[in-house]
């Protein structure tokens, strides 16, 4: 403890200490670096993996593989227009409940609830959104399904159904199971998802530009439609594609309850299929390698929606970030 | 221009060392400082013609200047001067972040440590650095200290205890948490932080030490104690100090460099900078009538 | 009190009717799943539930071999994919600041956050299923990891940028190296938040079928082989529910039960532990 000050410069072992330390540091970063790119190469992967799996269908089918409804392991004869209609239909109809729903929850929980409940229940949409589908699904088919059948189902029937036009899209017989049971469960299952975003969103508008609308006297309401939508409309637009993402791949929601039939009808009460759901259900007992090709090439499609929607849902909640960093 | 050879650290610090060898005072740019006889007084670090760059921004004009050891040197000016810049050049902390770049020379005894080759690493535990706010790491007091250490030395158990008494000693906290080194030292108060990383700066036994304003988000008891304890290492330290406080610069300090919009106004003892300046701005810089 | 301003109220008063509406039935519905779930789930937790295998149609039995290799394929998969996570997430943070690279990997890793699990399944069976010429429970792990790297990837991010830049600095200026300083100091701050990140990364691993449906595939059988298709309880509840047999149907309530309660535990921890670390900055 007699020295005050050591002079490392001179010692050989510190010397060969730091040394040692800057070829860690290489070491350390490199090593980063390396698991930084495995997560380009994991969805690299995933696309490359797809598109090999789905050669000999893209072979056997090219083009038509998207515009052919037929669906027949027996003679091996596959088109994947059904799955993608009913992947597109239930993924709207989920959206046309979400979207609003959604929107009603997040405008109560920011602009109308006590404050002693707005953490509570913005905890609980969280939690809800952590429920995992399966559990959706299961409840689809034991209590959702049965309701729809026995209730909802033959009231749409003897009401709208007898409308001109709109006979045709809710015409029985009432499954219970269809693509309608299984876009409201979709539905319901991104109500969790659409919500704590649009409430993130909104929660980014500066209290002084809320603040000052309610200055002049402006109601909840023209706060909300004239300030905060406005301000956050890139981030909400994001939000719901993040949740329209969610809705196209979801898979074990919709097996359940959407009947699995490769068929496009008019009607949406009647039973048809997904992207997800078929490569779900079919995948396992695929015999053949068309068959198993054409259940990977239905993924390869739904691998570019989602990419789409998903970059489209990112870009615009990058844009939101920006302007509120700003 | 004040001729006096007044010695700054007479009467204030009687356990002065004796200098080693005078070095030159090549680097002050003539007519800023004067001729001031500094028999006595080791040059430790010398900043020679150096200029510094934000992303091409030029936040330092030409600075020249020495810090002497066993002196402490006070940096004032307004805010956005350069001061902290300038501070942050001498352990080139600069270099954590991207398109900064420093030219000219900083020498730490003789050596240019802007050169390239210099091992950062080790500069950094030469050169000490308090920060403006406390930054207790998120673990024990005892490892707080012991972490600096452990990264050039292999003491063992009772050196390690030794170092780390000695050090929370040195840095006047010894009595106040001997009883609780296993604390986090996140629990204590924010002068005893600001002490305890006072203590892991002089753990490491640098021979310069960089204050960066380390009074600046303490109170006022705290901040008497502090700048006891800058008094206390001087004797044995080059300490530098940023401050915006001038009556703690006054206090503290032998010598005092004031900045300007990057550039250095005027460096001197610190008595003749606050009662003599040479320059027409640090007078009014002083007298408070800018910044 | 104008013609104008009584319309204005009133159109606020509506639209905030139907946003009160909106809320009723959202949570209307999200709540009746849950109680139907404990409603029908609660009757069918037992004993027998966790100590005996599952049974052929119509016999008695539990869900032991289920759980366990759930709980086996989670923790392999949470092996693997944190250390990845975490490794990536702080090149994001502590080198990649302001690079390309780091921009795309982030990216990339948002959208891989979102992208349907089903997907992933294809992926592994085209590359681990395939290759080896079976199911395994490796396979079924490695699914599970890939969904677990992007969640930690992102919270080891979040977490580390949190942490102030005096902290690294004040490490940096005693001379530590660059992965000391990440090390000892920045993930030692972070850390409450880190496992934050893990534990909701368990959670969400917890609950998803559609990656081992055709990756572990499904095992009537106790099986400890991770080589061989292994039972899990996303799987057997998808057979059970989907089955015509009572029994099965009531073993799939209770697994239901049994992971939903995992996961909301889960997720309750991760709070927590989050709420911990906000409190002590």
């Amino acid at each position: 403890m007699t020295e005050i000050a050591l002079d490392l410069s001179e010692d050989v072992t510190v010397l060969r200490r730091a040394r040692r330390q800057r070829l860690q540091d290489v070491a350390f970063r490199t090593a980063t670096l390396f698991f930084a790119v495995l997560v380009l190469l994991i969805l690299g992967g995933v696309a490359v993996a797809l598109i090999d799996g789905a050669m000999p269908a893209i072979r056997a089918f090219g083009v038509g593989f998207v515009t052919t409804e037929v669906w027949n392991p027996v003679t091996d004869q596959f088109g994947a227009l059904a799955p993608i209609y009913g992947t597109l239909v239930t993924a709207a109809i989920a959206m046309l409940v979400g979207i609003p729903v959604s929107f009603g929850i997040a405008l109560f929980i920011t602009e109308m609830c006590p404050t002693w409940l707005k953490r509570p229940l913005g905890i609980a949409i969280e939690l809800l959104a952590g429920i995992p589908s399966i559990i959706y699904g299961i409840w689809g088919l034991f209590v959702f399904a049965p309701f729809m059948q026995s209730t909802v189902q033959p009231f749409l029937i003897d009401t709208v159904g007898q409308l001109p036009v709109l006979e045709n899209i809710f015409m029985g017989p009432p499954y219970g199971i269809g693509v309608l049971t299984a876009g409201l469960i979709l539905g319901i299952m991104v109500l969790p998802f659409i919500t704590s975003i649009t409430r993130d969103v909104f929660e980014t508008v500066p209290p002084m530009v809320r603040e000052s609308a309610y200055g002049l006297g402006a109601t909840t309401w023209e706060v909300v439609w004239n300030v905060v939508l406005p301000y956050t409309r890139t981030g909400v637009v994001g939000g719901v594609m993040l949740g329209l993402g969610r809705a196209l791949g979801e898979t074990m929601a919709v097996t359940f309850v959407i009947g699995n039939a490769h068929r496009i009808s008019s009607s949406i009460l009647a039973p048809g299929t997904t992207i997800s759901a078929s490569i779900a259900n079919e995948f396992t007992e695929a015999v053949g390698d068309v068959y198993t090709s054409a259940l990977i090439a239905m993924g390869l499609i739904l691998f570019l929606i989602t990419f789409v929607v998903l970059s489209a849902a990112k870009i615009m909640l990058i844009r939101l970030q920006r302007k509120a960093g700003a | 221009m004040t001729t006096t050879n007044f010695d700054p650290t007479s009467g204030r610090n009687p356990a002065m060392n004796p200098a080693i060898a005078m070095s030159p005072t090549a680097g002050l740019s003539e007519g800023r400082t004067g001729n001031r006889s500094r028999a006595g007084l080791a040059e430790k670090i010398s900043v020679r013609n150096l200029d510094f760059y934000y992303d091409g921004y030029r936040a330092l004009k030409d600075i020249s200047l020495p810090l002497y050891d066993r002196q402490v040197t006070a940096f004032i000016g307004p805010s956005g001067c350069g001061k902290s810049t300038l501070l942050r050049i001498l352990n080139r902390m600069y270099d954590l972040y991207p398109k900064q770049k420093a030219t000219g020379e900083v020498l730490l005894d003789g050596n240019n440590i802007l050169s390239p080759k210099q091992d950062l690493n080790l500069l950094r535990a030469r050169v000490g650095m308090v920060f403006q706010k406390p930054t207790p790491f998120p673990m024990s007091i005892y490892d707080n200290i012991a972490f600096g250490v452990r990264l050039y030395e292999k003491l063992s158990k009772s050196e390690m205890n030794d170092r780390i008494e000695y050090s929370l000693r040195r840095a006047a906290l010894w009595d106040e948490v001997k009883d609780k080194l296993r604390q986090n030292g996140m629990s204590l108060s924010g002068g005893q932080q600001q002490r305890l990383c006072i203590a892991r700066a002089i753990a490491v036994k640098p021979s310069v030490l960089l204050l960066d304003e380390p009074t600046s988000a303490l109170d006022p008891i705290s901040t008497a104690k502090c700048e006891e304890l800058v008094d206390e290492l001087r004797s044995d330290y080059c300490i530098a100090i940023v401050t915006h406080n001038m009556q703690q610069a006054a206090r503290v300090s032998n010598f005092t460099a004031f900045m300007y919009l990057g550039e250095l106004i005027e460096f001197g003892d610190t008595e003749s900078i606050f009662t003599n300046p040479a320059k027409e701005k640090t007078s009014e810089y002083i007298t408070g009538r800018f910044g | 009190m104008n013609a104008i301003y009584l319309r204005r109220k009133a159109v606020n008063r509506v639209a905030l009717s139907l946003a009160l509406g909106a809320a009723g039935f959202g949570l209307f519905w999200l709540v009746a799943i849950l109680w139907t779930l404990l409603f029908n789930g609660l009757s069918s937790i037992n004993l027998a539930l966790f100590t005996e295998n599952t049974p052929p149609p119509g016999g008695e039995g539990g869900l032991l071999n289920a759980i366990f290799g759930s709980v086996v394929m989670t923790t392999v998969a949470t092996l693997v994919g944190t250390p990845v996570g975490i490794m990536a997430g702080t090149y994001l943070a502590e080198f990649g600041r302001g690079a390309k690279l780091a921009e795309v990997v982030r990216f990339i890793n948002d959208i891989l956050l979102s992208a349907p699990s089903i997907m992933v399944g294809l992926f592994i069976y085209e590359v681990v299923v395939v290759r080896m010429g079976h199911f395994s429970a490796w396979a079924g792990a490695l699914a599970l990891a890939v969904i677990v790297i992007p969640v930690v990837v992102r919270t080891t991010e979040d977490m580390l940028k949190l942490v102030p830049n005096s902290l690294r600095e004040a490490a940096a200026a005693l001379g530590a190296p660059q992965w000391k300083v990440i090390t000892l100091v920045a993930y030692r701050a972070a850390r409450n938040g880190i496992i934050t990140g893990v534990l909701l990364a368990i959670a969400r691993i917890s609950g998803e079928t559609a990656p081992l449906l055709f990756t572990a595939l499904n095992n009537q059988f106790w099986s400890a082989d991770m080589n061989a298709p292994m039972a899990n309880l996303p799987v057997v509840i998808f057979q059970y529910a989907m089955s015509p047999y009572e029994d099965w149907r009531q073993l799939a309530w209770g697994g239901a039960l049994l992971i939903t309660v995992t996961i909301l535990l889960l997720n309750i921890g991760a709070r927590v532990l989050a709420g911990l670390g906000t409190t002590r900055k």
